[in-house]
């Protein structure tokens, strides 16, 4: 198990403090007191299996341009396959080609396997089934509910679009 | 101000729609939960977003709005957490669709 890491803490802190803060959205002493020993004690219980790498990297300019502009392009590619999905629904939901495929993913570290798996997940029409590697690069398995393009390069071009790219940015 | 947050809100409930449709009459169990991301997508953030600005603007009341708000992202966050395990725990379980699949890579990879 990794050590417990007094930056990773101090994130983790201000992380809790901050949902705590919004979540009771009254700034007097007695619950903001409250607020922060329960946020230290949680901080300093998980804050390792919270924070693996960098604990500040949210707070470095491009890093957090490049958060803000994934959340543009992930909510444009949101919108595009919820109308598509919604349009398929409402025709009947006669027309539908599932299948799984595999896809190739090219980034380094969880972090980012895991918000591109998620991102997958959260648009309508693809579903992320498993993360495999093999012979050192990893592959999504995928269920696609309309399967366009059985070629796994194209396919991934397909379902991943600008997201790959964007994440990069984010954790490279 | 009250215009924007009735279409946000209809907007919303127009995919809660489609996505309930689709549960009820999409062929199997995976395109139904396909179907069943569109409730938690954009009818989430269309209802949630409708709601904070009602709140900011004709409730007044800050904090509702930021309640609601951070329970949207919070959905968010979590959901597609269950759907993958959900998927992955019925495909490990033997739930195949009746029609065949137009590319199975993963019962070609796993097949045990």
């Amino acid at each position: 198990m990794p050590k417990t890491k007094l930056p990773a803490v101090v994130s983790t802190f201000c992380l809790c403090f901050v949902f705590w803060l919004l979540l009771t959205w009254s700034f007097t002493a007695q619950e903001m007191i409250a607020g922060a020993v329960v946020s230290l004690a949680v901080a300093l219980f998980t804050s390792h299996f919270f924070i693996h790498e960098d604990a500040f990297w949210l707070l470095r300019p491009a890093k957090l341009a490049a958060l803000i502009s994934y959340a543009f392009v992930f909510l444009a590619e949101l919108v595009k396959a919820n109308v598509d999905v919604a349009g398929r629904c409402f025709a009947g939901c006669k027309d539908v080609n599932p299948g799984i495929v595999k896809v190739p993913v090219d980034l380094k570290g969880d972090y980012a396997e895991d918000m591109l798996a998620n991102s997958i997940t959260l648009t309508p029409g693809t579903i992320t089934l498993d993360i495999a590697e093999q012979d050192g690069k990893t592959w999504y398995y995928i269920h696609w509910i309309d399967v366009a393009e059985t070629d796994r390069e194209k396919a991934g071009e397909l379902i991943k679009g600008r997201l790959e790219k964007e994440i990069r940015r984010i954790w490279e | 101000m009250r215009i924007v947050i009735d279409i946000l809100i209809a907007v919303g409930f127009i995919f809660a729609l489609a996505g309930a449709k689709g549960v009820i009459q999409m062929p199997d169990a995976f395109c139904r939960m396909q179907a069943s991301t569109c409730i938690t997508t954009l009818g989430i953030l269309g209802v949630a977003l409708g709601g904070a600005l009602y709140a900011f603007f004709v409730l007044g009341s800050v904090g509702t709005g930021v309640k609601v708000l951070l329970l949207g992202l919070l959905i968010l966050t979590i959901n597609p957490i269950g759907a993958h395990s959900i998927a992955k725990g019925a495909y490990k379980s033997g739930v195949r669709p009746e029609k065949e699949m137009e590319i199975d890579d993963y019962g070609r990879d796993f097949h045990d």
